[in-house]
């Protein structure tokens, strides 16, 4: 037995297995440095740079130092920079491939940090120009002058004048059809026919019973016939009476059709006093609008790393995920007691801003919600900050039902100072914010798809410059002299939609203070111009009015002859069965018999 | 290589026993033909070292079945998915899978999986073919490679002379 045995073997491997321990030690912080900065850029984009890594075993864990986050779109800055980062790991899980992070602390946070170097991946390949803001805040604002109604009426195209030639166009051709189907209806012919029948019958019945009884037939055979005669001409008669109402009543919305086009026409050419109405819309609307674009471009980074690739068991026995190729496939079975593949279950950050330090903590960092069965939450707090007296954020991201996905923030800003904001870049009517206090609430909630954004914010101690020195413009006058006393303000704003397509709603104080102060201008303008616009639309449909109430009145001729014809088909048929028999004879019918009308 | 190869046909030419040849031969086939930084293959390589096997045969033999791993590998990879979805081991792999000396094995890898079985399988087979062929080898061949017309041109290759170097350094 002993033959087989090599004691000094063992030693050997106590030996070889040293000597691997330590290049593993020694190699092992180089090895997580180089896979943090090759996963982090793979996901960014751009570079993510370690300045070094410190992976400890007992206890397990590791530390960060200066991590650097560059962004995507301007390579010579970074997004995020850390000066530490600080983690606990579960060094059991580790051995079973899962990185659960207990607490991880993020120190010295600052966002926005200069880089000495490009952090572009590929140089020059992703850059991408800063969007264009000039141009962004395009004011509708009312029209000053009352424009040249002669102008406007050539060149626009008058739902009035369409509706009137096509109204004439129809009548010609009613008139043509029912001149027409006239020809084709029972006339002077028929009742010529009938009478001769008539007269034929009366002569028959002095022929004795004989006479009388073949006549019972005939006569029968006549009052169907007439009645026939009766029934088509008074259908046809209705059907023309339809037609002339459904003519009239056209001809009815043909001289309701210029309040129509004169208000068209005042809204087209801004003699409109709606868009004072809208002018919180109007100045914030696009701003807000690129706001929530900013935050859809944010989300959506950020929504693979919520949604993540899953890797969980399934509950519905094993699932088989596709690794890197020629290195097989992993098979993953129920767990016991299930967790994700990552997971940071508590992080402290630090951010450095600007304005001063802003604390938080975020709980439940995963990529893998549905096991976890918990959703991300995080809340952050400032105090006494430079330019705000105290912020707060919280909110939640829920994907531990994916199909069924929430994620909430929740903003409250007080005593936010303003300074220098753009409300208007317009050449007409700039308008800076140039001072002023807010208090800001803002609860924003994406379930699914539908995003539902709520703002309300209260602002105080305003100092509003807007306008341009010697502005000959009078209206803009008036609004510039009522924004410059404007001291406070509340405004509403709501996003409803989608991120891709959604409605901005804003409304404020300032829509009813710019309406007092020129909404009266505008009206008086406005009216001037409806009432030139109606006097001439009436004079260039005084004429074709005219023509289609004359064609109405030739419909007039053509109901006469249908109720004529009816009346003397009915004459011939009364005639029929009171005058033209004979009366006498024919109640001493034998038998009992009876007529059968 | 050559070095490598005269240490072979020296041990093959020697005393040393078929078993111990044979076996580094086996170990060498699991080390080649399953992952490398697997589990298992730490207790493979501490076997190796205690266990009085041909540390030449060991080393060739690696190299050998690390090349022809990299051929098998959609073999495995077959063999391995098969094995661990099939619904009658599923109990056995869900009860594996909770323990974490098998998690990081990491044995739910069709390739692991998939090669693991297959060294395992045929291991008994080739020490025992391995053997009968080194014996046969030593009764048969040998004599007859000794005196063929190649072997006279080999033993004046460099080859032949590295051997006889190495040769002469064995002890006693």
């Amino acid at each position: 037995m002993t033959k087989w045995i090599r004691w000094w073997g063992l030693g050997a491997f106590v030996v070889f297995a040293a000597i691997l321990s330590c290049v593993w030690i020694f190699a092992v912080d180089g090895w997580v440095k180089g896979v943090i900065e090759a996963a982090g850029t793979k996901a960014v984009g751009a570079k993510v740079e370690v300045d070094a890594a410190d992976l400890s075993l007992f206890p397990a864990g590791l530390s960060l130092t200066r991590l650097q986050v560059t962004n995507p779109k301007r390579p010579m800055t970074n997004a995020v920079e850390v000066a530490r980062v600080i983690t606990g790991l579960d060094g059991l899980n580790l051995l079973r491939r899962k990185v659960i992070i207990e607490e991880m602390a993020l120190e010295g946070v600052r966002l926005g940090t200069p880089r000495a170097t490009s952090g572009a991946v590929k140089p020059g390949s992703d850059v991408s120009p800063e969007e264009e803001e000039t141009g962004m805040f395009s004011l509708s604002l009312p029209a000053l002058e009352v424009p040249d109604v002669k102008n406007i009426l050539e060149k626009e195209g008058l739902e009035t004048l369409r509706l009137l030639e096509a109204l004439k166009a129809d009548m010609q051709r009613e008139q043509e059809v029912w001149e027409s189907r006239l020809k084709g209806l029972p006339g002077k012919a028929q009742l010529a026919q009938y009478e001769e029948r008539v007269r034929n019958l009366k002569k028959a019945g002095k022929g004795g019973l004989e006479g009388l009884l073949g006549g019972v037939g005939e006569v029968q055979a006549l009052k169907q016939d007439i009645e026939q005669e009766i029934a088509s001409l008074t259908g046809a008669k209705k059907e023309f009476e339809d037609t002339v109402v459904l003519l009239r009543t056209r001809y009815k919305q043909i001289q309701t059709a210029p309040q129509r086009d004169i208000q068209h026409l005042k809204t087209k050419y801004n003699l409109s006093p709606q868009g004072l109405a809208n002018m919180s819309q109007t100045l914030l609307g696009p701003q807000i609008g690129s706001w929530v674009h900013q935050g859809a471009a944010w989300y959506e980074r950020a929504k693979p790393l919520l949604e993540g690739a899953r890797t969980v068991g399934g509950e519905d026995g094993p699932q088989v995920h596709k690794p890197l190729r020629g290195k097989g496939l992993d098979v993953h079975f129920k767990e016991a007691h299930p967790l994700p593949d990552f997971l940071i279950r508590v992080t402290k950050v630090s951010v450095g801003l600007d304005l001063g330090d802003l604390a938080g903590t975020v709980h439940n960092i995963t990529t893998d919600q549905p096991t976890l069965g918990q959703p991300t939450t995080f809340a952050f707090s400032g105090d006494r900050l430079k330019g705000v007296q105290s912020v707060a954020l919280e909110g939640a991201l829920n994907h531990v039902e994916p199909a069924d996905s929430k994620d909430q923030v929740i903003v409250q800003a007080k005593g936010y100072e303003l300074t220098n904001l753009a409300l208007s870049k317009d050449a007409k009517w700039p308008v800076t914010l140039t001072s002023g206090m807010s208090d800001i609430n803002l609860n924003a909630e994406l379930k699914g798809q539908a995003l539902t954004v709520h703002g309300a914010g209260n602002f105080r101690d305003l100092h509003l410059s807007a306008g341009k020195e010697g502005d000959p413009n009078s209206l803009t006058q008036a609004l510039s002299s009522a924004v410059a006393g404007v001291s406070q303000l509340s405004l509403q704003a709501d996003v409803t939609g989608t991120w891709e397509q959604h409605d901005v709603t804003v409304s404020s104080d300032l829509d009813r203070i710019l309406q007092d102060a020129a909404g009266k201008m505008v009206n008086e303008l406005a009216e001037k111009f409806g009432a030139e616009l109606q006097s001439a639309i009436a004079a260039k449909i005084a004429e074709p009015m005219q023509q289609l109430k004359d064609n109405l009145s030739g419909f007039e001729r053509i109901a006469g002859e249908l109720t004529k014809r009816v009346t003397q088909h009915n004459d011939v048929l009364n005639s029929l069965l009171e005058k033209s028999l004979p009366t006498k004879g024919l109640k001493d019918l034998p038998g009992g018999l009876k007529l059968p009308f | 290589m050559i070095k490598l190869l005269a240490k072979l046909l020296r041990v093959l030419n020697s005393e040393t026993d078929p078993g111990q040849i044979s076996l580094g031969l086996c170990f060498a086939m699991i080390l080649g033909l399953t992952p490398l930084l697997s589990l298992h293959n730490l207790f493979v390589l501490l076997l190796v070292f205690i266990l009085r096997v041909n540390l030449s045969a060991f080393l060739l033999g690696l190299a050998l079945f690390t090349g022809i791993a990299y051929l098998l590998d959609p073999l495995f990879h077959l063999l391995g998915l098969t094995v661990l979805t099939a619904p009658s081991l599923a109990d056995l792999w869900t009860f594996l899978y909770q323990s974490m000396w098998w998690r990081l094995e990491h044995f739910n890898n069709s390739i692991v999986m998939g090669s693991l079985m297959f060294s395992v399988s045929i291991f008994v087979p080739v020490l025992l073919l391995s053997n009968l062929l080194i014996r046969r080898y030593r009764q048969h061949v040998m004599v007859w490679v000794q005196k063929s017309r190649l072997m006279q041109m080999f033993k004046a290759s460099k080859l032949y002379q590295t051997y006889e170097t190495l040769s002469s350094w064995r002890p006693g």
